[in-house]
């Protein structure tokens, strides 16, 4: 980290120190030199100086000796005078040499010393050797003269005053080495102190640089730590040291931490973020989003999605929240554990990180294009060890250190949310059932409440009613006793009734045979007494008998049709299919109304056509009852003109029955005709064109009615086209029948057929799945029972569109069947008008099947019959809808009765 | 059933019968609505199934909450009107109003009929479902009136929980409906809605039986199981207050356990149907 060139404190200080300790080295060495060339200089003072002196006062000495022993030598003439006269004199010129050496750097004393010699040797060889060599020659008295010269004397004066002269500049000499060395000395004391001074100022000016240096980036360091604390902890920051030193190393250190505080920081940041951002999420989803979203963010990825497990239980792994997803698309909505990567991911519990990412893996795609996923990672969110979640992000980039950190850290609380999250969420739902359940139980033991109390209210006012009434018991009971006689009498007259009504058809049936067996007799015996008569009789008595045949003939009519009407009526009354023969209508008709007509003046035809089949199947005696009726009808309202029969193959426009043949037999006169306003009334029972056509023609009215019912017994129609003045035409259509007709006929057949057609009418206007009704009728299942298979097909579509289960039985017989097989059904649909079982029976025997006393029937009735609709209640159905049906209508009445299942 | 504070009503102490007195006047000043003269075991149960719920222990207290708690009154006043009914409720009587009453309604040019206490109008469609299937509709007025004004808004929706209609539809069968009884609404998940025509002919109004007076004179009077609740001082009063809104041969229908025999006006009416309370007012 740090550079080559690093100078660091502890160099810094021991620089400082080796700064001081040389300078201090330098000034030792210095002072030592001064002070031994001092030492030098003194030491050559002493030595040479003293030499000097020593050397100067040893020559004067030895001159002295010798003028001494000179003297001496003379006066005593003594040997040992002489002696140290020559002593002296042979060393004083060795001393005169040493000195003279001593003196080689002052040559002026050298001159003078010189001087001293010449003086001295003059003196030797004047005055000194002369006269000791006088002396020798005992020639005393010249030598004690020669001593007495002045000259002598004067001569060892001057050399000692030489000698004196040169003693004193010597010690001048001296002393002004002495000075001098006095001032080397000052000088040395000197420079010792501003040696000092220097050094001190050197050391100081060092120690404060260096000080200054490493103080310096600390409080550096010390600031940029300050600026982040004071900043709340912002450790974006970073120190920056210019110096190469351990502070250097420490803000390099410092910033190192720094860093880790930041990512650890921005990892806590971001944790907290995410962690902040999904809390109070109330649902999955939601929660889902907003942590997918934020570890993407934090993660910088580009696509991820979490799959959150539906329960513990569960294997299933549900897409909840997606990131950058391109719409619905991203990744798949479900995987189950073990699944691919993912699954397998979620097995085994442990972050999977793919870093080679398939080219066809994923594509990153954005407004702009796509790009593929560099890095995928995908993370199990665990929950008391248990896999809860899964995540997946994919990102262009890689994932750091921290991403991975990021997620490991989210993850590890995110399971906790997710099942806190799916707790709550199940509490929630919970709760709402336990509200919704409490609500309903509130208003149920309200409504009980409010009941209870009513009833309450109601027995309590009964109590004082019966208070009251006790006090006026006595009338109250004496009127309950007459009420009870009166009620028992009216009782029994009810019964009476009851009685009579129904042995009114008996009756009427029994009646008319009873009168027919009479009658037959006065028939027989008139038609013998007018016939016989003839030879025995009055022409009046014939003709009374005639008038009492014809007149009973007219009763006998009236009484058969009466009986058919009530036979019809009390549905007694059974068609005999047949072979019929019909190439011996035509003759039939013929034979037994030609007369009739001719006696009116009629003009009566009868034309078949050549199509007509010569077999059909119908009852024969009913045809010709009907036609004969018919005719009868015609015949008798015609004045003048035709009566025709027209006989021919052609089917009606509204079958009431599928058959192969279909016969037409049109009836046609010239009469009064019937007034279109009376068409329908004229088939009613008792019942002609109006009053006056009754007592104008006679008749009871009974005929069409019965023809009417008959037609419909044998399965075919009659239509009436007629004007009135102009004529009427009856067209009766009948179906050849070989196997009978299977259903009742009855009126309602032909409404049925208008309704299933009305039915799919309405089946196709339906719009699919209207209202979003779908989810009540969803899953309910519905039996419909109807012989007619276009109306099952046009009811099935409509309910199986509503999403609702469909089982259908073509009778009553299967309905059955299908209950026993069936279970969980929600309601039955039933139609009425069904052969082989009807309704009616149908619903009394699945009420009497313990299991379905509940199950809502809804019976489908024909508009017209409201003794229908009491009948279908009577037998247990709980409802009713008339046909034709309105899909709507069927709807609502469905939703009441499946709402409280 | 009765643990705290109020005593059994049969035991009622005097100081509890102040209690209420006292709090039936509170009632009555605050909110102008008068239960003064109702049943007083009736207004005792509903007023110990308030305090049960509001965990009060005397009556007093509860008229603390009277004077000084919002909305207090209202719950007060909701908990002593019944709204307790069906459509075609007690189907006989509405079979024998079509197979006697109608017939003599048909003779007339217009029809008032009153429903008094009419609650949430449950008995107000079925009437008017007769009507119509009688062909009377067009003709016929119907005001239904109540005290509360908050069961009045709820019957001019016409909207009926669908669970109930299970038994409508038994009642209206019974009763010798003559269509079948779903050409009358459409139904949804929840409610079932009755057709909007039924409404074209019927007013709705606010009406109190205990304080407000006659406000038309009527063919019809149906007033049923609302009378079981006052005391027999206040039904006198309401049954002149309906005696005098009667047009002669006028018919008034009570609630089958209820009875003109104990009423000052019952000589005024001649029984027409003993059984289903029917009562036709004399010359």
């Amino acid at each position: 980290m740090i550079g080559k060139n690093r100078f660091g404190i502890s160099a810094k200080i021991i620089t400082g120190y080796a700064v001081i300790i040389v300078c201090l080295v330098i000034s030792i060495f210095v002072v030592n030199n001064q002070l031994s060339t001092m030492q030098k200089e003194r030491n050559f003072i002493i030595h040479h100086d003293l030499q000097v002196h020593s050397l100067t006062n040893e020559i004067e000495k030895k001159l002295l000796e010798m003028e001494n022993g000179q003297r001496g030598y003379v006066l005593t003439g003594s040997e040992r005078f002489l002696k140290s006269y020559n002593a002296a004199e042979n060393s004083w010129r060795d001393d005169f040499n040493q000195l003279y050496s001593l003196l080689a750097d002052n040559p002026s004393q050298q001159n003078n010393l010189i001087n001293i010699k010449k003086a001295m040797m003059s003196w030797v060889n004047e005055t000194g050797e002369p006269i000791i060599a006088l002396k020798k020659n005992n020639k005393n008295a010249a030598a004690v003269k020669g001593l007495q010269q002045e000259n002598s004397i004067q001569n060892v004066e001057n050399i000692r005053s030489q000698f004196e002269q040169f003693r004193s500049t010597e010690i001048s000499l001296t002393e002004k080495r002495a000075a001098h060395l006095d001032s080397r000395n000052k000088n040395l004391t000197y420079g010792l102190i501003s040696l000092l001074v220097v050094v001190i100022a050197l050391s100081i000016g060092l120690a404060l640089f260096i000080s200054r240096s490493i103080v310096n980036t600390v409080k550096e360091v010390i600031a940029s730590i300050k600026a982040m604390t004071s900043n709340g902890g912002d450790v974006s920051k970073r120190i920056f040291v210019k110096t190469k030193d351990e502070i250097r190393e420490l803000a390099h250190a410092t910033n190192d931490l720094l860093d880790s505080v930041e990512k650890r920081d921005w990892l806590q940041k971001s944790t907290n973020g995410i962690v902040g951002q999904y809390q109070g999420k109330a649902t999955m989803n939601e929660l889902g989003t907003t942590f997918i979203s934020g570890v993407a963010r934090s993660t910088d990825a580009s696509y991820g999605a979490i799959y959150v497990r539906e329960s513990m239980d569960s294997k299933k792994f549900i897409k909840k929240g997606q990131f950058a997803g391109t719409a619905a698309d991203v990744g798949r909505d479900v995987f189950t554990i073990g699944e691919g990567l993912v699954g397998q991911c979620a097995i085994e519990k442990s972050p999977l990180l793919i870093e080679n990412v398939p080219n066809d893996y994923i594509l990153v795609s954005s407004a702009l294009g796509e790009a593929q996923a560099k890095n995928v990672i995908i993370v199990p969110v665990l929950f008391e060890g248990d896999t809860i979640a899964v995540l997946e992000l994919a990102t262009l980039q890689t994932f750091t250190e921290e991403h991975k950190a990021l997620i490991e850290n989210v993850t590890k609380t995110f399971g906790l949310t997710v099942d806190s999250i799916s707790g709550r969420m199940e509490i929630v739902r919970l709760l709402k059932e336990s509200q919704a359940l409490t609500e309903e139980l509130q208003a149920q033991s309200e409504e009980l409440q409010t009941q209870s109390e009513e009833l309450q209210m109601q027995s309590e006012e009964l109590r004082m009613i019966n208070e009251q009434l006790e006090q006026r018991s006595l009338e109250a009971e004496g009127k309950s006793r007459e009420l009870l006689q009166a009620k028992n009498e009216l009782e029994e007259q009810a019964q009476e009734l009851s009685l009579s009504s129904k042995y009114k058809s008996e009756f009427l049936a029994n009646m008319s045979h009873e009168l027919r067996t009479p009658l037959n007799s006065i028939l027989i015996l008139s038609e013998m007494l007018a016939e016989n008569a003839a030879s025995h009789q009055l022409a009046e008595d014939e003709e009374f008998a005639r008038v009492i045949h014809s007149s009973g003939q007219d009763l006998l009519h009236l009484i058969n049709d009466i009986l058919d009407l009530s036979k019809v009526e009390a549905g007694k009354l059974e068609m005999l299919f047949n072979e019929v023969n019909m190439s011996e209508l035509p003759q039939q008709l013929e034979r037994n109304f030609a007369h009739v007509a001719q006696q009116k003046g009629l003009d009566f035809r009868v034309a078949m056509e050549n199509d007509v089949p010569p077999l059909i199947y119908t009852d024969e005696t009913r045809v010709q009852q009907i036609l004969k009726n018919l005719l009868s009808n015609a015949i008798k309202f015609t004045e003048r003109g035709t009566v025709a029969v027209h006989i021919s193959s052609q089917a009606p426009k509204e079958k009431r029955v599928e058959a192969n043949h279909w016969l037409c037999f049109a009836v046609s006169d010239t009469g009064i005709g019937i007034p279109k306003e009376k068409h329908d009334h004229i088939f009613e029972a008792f019942q002609q064109g109006d009053g006056a056509t009754a007592r104008k023609f006679g008749g009871t009215g009974l005929g069409l009615s019965i023809s009417l019912e008959f037609i419909k017994l044998l399965g075919g129609t009659l239509e009436l086209e007629s004007e009135e003045g102009k004529g009427s035409t009856f067209y009766m259509y009948l179906p050849s029948l070989p196997e009978g007709v299977t259903t009742l006929a009855s009126v309602e057949e032909e409404t049925v057929l208008q309704e299933v057609a009305a039915t799919v009418e309405v089946e196709e206007k339906l719009p699919p799945n209207e209202q979003g009704a779908l989810g009540f009728f969803s899953g309910k299942t519905v039996l419909i029972t109807d012989d007619d298979q276009r109306n099952i097909f046009a009811l099935k579509t409509a309910l199986q569109n509503e999403g609702m289960q469909v089982i259908t039985a073509a009778n009553g017989h299967e309905c059955l069947t299908l209950l026993e097989e069936t279970e969980n059904l929600d309601l039955i649909l039933m139609d009425i008008m069904m052969p082989v079982m009807d309704g009616y029976e149908t619903i009394q025997a699945i009420r009497a099947q313990e299991a379905y006393q509940d199950i809502p029937i809804i019976a489908l009735t024909a508009k017209a019959m409201k003794n229908d609709r009491e009948k279908c209640l009577e037998v247990g159905a709980s409802d009713y809808v008339s046909k034709p049906l309105k899909i709507e209508q069927l709807f609502s009445v469905m939703r009441v009765w499946i709402s409280n299942q | 059933m009765n643990d705290q504070g109020l005593s059994q009503e049969d035991y009622l102490t005097p100081m509890e019968e102040m209690e209420i007195d006292l709090f039936l006047e509170a009632v009555y000043r605050l909110s102008g609505f008068d239960f003064r003269k109702y049943m007083r075991s009736s207004i005792v149960r509903r007023l110990q199934n308030r305090m049960r719920m509001e965990r009060a222990t005397t009556i007093s207290s509860m008229q603390e909450k009277l004077f000084h708690e919002s909305g207090f009154v209202e719950k007060i006043l909701n908990d002593f009107s019944i709204n307790v009914t069906e459509m075609f409720r007690d189907p006989d009587f509405f079979k024998v109003f079509r197979h006697t009453v109608v017939p003599e309604l048909k003779k007339l040019a217009s029809i008032r009929i009153w429903h008094a206490g009419c609650a949430t109008g449950e008995e107000v469609y079925s009437m008017a479902i007769l009507l119509k299937e009688e062909g009377l509709m067009e003709k016929t007025t119907i005001y239904a009136t109540d005290m509360n004004e908050e069961v009045l808004e709820k019957a001019k929706k016409g909207m009926f929980s669908l669970q109930k209609m299970q038994t409508y539809t038994k009642n209206y069968l019974q009763a010798g409906g003559s269509e079948a009884f779903s050409e009358y609404y459409t139904a949804d998940n929840h409610f079932a809605y009755f057709e909007p025509s039924l409404l074209k002919n019927i007013i709705f109004a606010q009406h109190n039986l205990v304080t407000d007076s006659s406000f038309n004179e009527f063919h019809v009077i149906i007033c049923r199981n609302v009378l079981i609740y006052f005391t027999s001082e206040l039904q006198n009063e309401v049954q002149s207050l309906f005696y005098e809104s009667l047009c002669t041969d006028g018919f008034l229908g009570l609630g089958n356990k209820e009875s003109l025999r104990f009423s000052q006006c019952a000589t005024g009416y001649e029984e027409f149907s003993t059984l289903q309370k029917i009562y036709r007012k004399k010359h």
